[in-house]
């Protein structure tokens, strides 16, 4: 029987609980792996401070790359990270679908009471993410503060392009979730999309122009990470916006079609 | 000696069986450098050099990476934490084998594929840059330059070696390898040529053994270190070697001595 406040909110208030519970025991995991979880987290601030000492660098020899300042090219790389690390907070299961599959632990998700979708890509919550997040939102905001004045459709489309950024990954994350319980193999499929995501920690200017289609049409990088800065930068046009906007509301009912199609011919792998 | 080359040779066909995760691995690390090579294409522009570069010694330093990348960088230390944390190293324990040399097999398995893939790679994209690249005038340069990479391989093995060994004490030594081979990525100039840093944090990083492994073979390889100066580079990168080997040895003794696996 569906509460007082209608199924859709019920449904949302149930998925709300089990991420909840989820992430809760994510963490508890986490926090007894100090050691680990530190070494992983360093690495991790590491890698961000790096990049970011290599741009400051960079940019003590240059006036622009490819057109765009220091500031701007900082948009785009904390962008990027915005981007990709909601993406790995929310869809962490992904990164062990091949596993979940191979171990059995698939069979128990799906006489569960709860999307095996929702279970295989979103119950698994990375906290060192979250903690990463936080001087990325910072200094985010210290970009924002050295742009020049912008106006709120700016940031509106931001804001937009961002949540369409992560449901063009969330797309992908299901078609490598799908490709799991199909093949039981293709482990590395995850890994090729990261590597391939390094692409998007400069704008897309800097590519060739062949290189620069691919990452638009073919596999869309750019949409997810440099269409957004874009459009705050103003040097978005609307055509795009709104080709960004149908490729998400395209490949997010294809990949979820995908998903089913493949647990519909899912014979369980384990013993 | 044969029984660690049909260790080789078995792990040789173990990985070319599995082409698909080979095929994709090489898809992604070819991205980067699709990625990293645009983004120094972008930087040079229109000049003639950039931070002492010229066009081709930058292009060629990112093509370099490629092959570095794929030799120098798989090492076995990731195996070594799953091997150690579930016990299966006792059986290689009890074999009549070094599992030091049993790991070199299996890496050098590794690495002979990877390497004629990142030069198949390399080969692709410098058809596709036409030819805009730099070769080393001088044929001793090559030499130095493969015995720079030699040792930067075994270095880099020794220092995962030790790294990883971490396991034989605490299960959770997976965090320290995988931060310290993100370090290790930036301080050894395999994202991008250490000049571009300032001058204090460059000279800090070159006292340490990680430019050993990326940057100071590709200066070898341009040409930007007379031959007097490279050999004593690798004089020092011999000595580092010797040092991080009888460390890594004298923490494996241990750990094997402080190693316990229980179950069967």
């Amino acid at each position: 029987m569906p509460g007082p406040k209608g199924p859709g909110v019920t449904i949302i208030h149930k998925y709300w609980r089990i991420w909840l519970r989820t992430a809760s025991m994510a963490m508890q995991a986490q926090l007894t792996y100090r050691l680990g979880s530190f070494g992983f987290l360093l690495g991790k601030m590491i890698s961000l401070f790096f990049f970011f000492a290599f741009m400051a660098a960079v940019f003590q020899h240059v006036e622009t790359v490819a057109g765009y300042s220091l500031v701007e090219t900082a948009l785009f790389f904390m962008t990027f990270n915005l981007v990709d690390m909601t993406a790995q907070i929310l869809f962490r299961g992904v990164y062990g679908a091949r596993r979940t599959v191979s171990e059995g632990d698939f069979d128990f998700y799906l006489v569960q009471p709860c999307s095996p979708l929702f279970r295989m890509t979103c119950s698994t919550v990375d906290f060192l993410d979250i903690v990463t997040i936080i001087p990325v939102i910072v200094m985010t905001g210290m970009v924002f503060a050295r742009l020049p004045t912008l106006g709120w459709l700016n940031y509106a489309a931001y804001g937009l392009l961002m949540l369409n950024g992560v449901g063009l990954i969330y797309a992908i994350h299901i078609l490598v979730a799908a490709l799991a319980v199909r093949t039981q193999e293709l482990e590395s499929a995850i890994w090729i999309y990261r590597d391939i995501m390094f692409m998007g920690k400069f704008p897309v200017d800097v590519y060739a122009p062949a290189v620069r289609w691919a990452l638009t049409i073919g596999i869309p990088i750019a949409v997810m990470t440099t269409f957004p800065a874009k459009a705050l930068l103003g040097r978005l046009s609307p055509f795009w916006i709104v080709y960004a906007l149908a490729l998400t509301a395209v490949a997010l009912p294809l990949s979820w079609h995908f998903w089913k199609n493949s647990v519909a011919r899912y014979t369980s792998s384990s013993s | 000696m044969k029984k660690y080359r049909v260790a080789y040779q078995i792990a040789l066909q173990e990985t070319l069986q599995r082409r698909s995760t080979l095929i994709m691995d090489r898809l992604g690390g070819f991205a980067v450098v699709v990625s990293l090579y645009s983004f120094w294409t972008a930087l040079i522009g229109d000049k003639a050099t950039f931070l002492g570069y010229t066009r081709a010694e930058m292009l060629t330093y990112v093509l370099a990476l490629n092959i570095l990348r794929s030799f120098v960088f798989t090492g076995r230390g990731w195996q070594l934490v799953g091997e150690i944390s579930s016990g299966r190293i006792s059986s290689y324990l009890i074999r009549p084998l070094s599992y030091h040399g049993y790991a070199l097999a299996l890496d050098l398995a590794q690495k002979t594929i990877h390497v004629a893939a990142s030069f198949f790679e390399v080969s692709l994209l410098a058809v596709c840059v036409r030819g805009e690249l730099f070769l080393p005038r001088d044929p001793a340069t090559w030499l130095l330059f493969s015995v720079a990479v030699l040792l930067s391989s075994l270095l880099f093995f020794f220092l995962e070696f030790m790294v990883s060994s971490l396991a034989f004490w605490t299960s959770e030594s997976g965090g320290p390898l995988f931060c310290f081979e993100l370090f290790l990525q930036f301080a050894a100039g395999a994202f991008f040529p250490l000049d571009v840093l300032p001058l204090g944090l460059r000279r800090a990083l070159e006292a340490t053994p990680f430019p050993y492994m990326v940057y100071f073979p590709v200066r070898i390889f341009l040409e930007k270190v007379p031959p007097f100066e490279a050999m004593g580079m690798l004089g020092m990168e011999a000595l580092w070697l010797m040092a991080v080997f009888t460390a890594a040895m004298m923490i494996w003794r241990r750990g094997v001595r402080s190693y316990a696996a229980e179950g069967g």
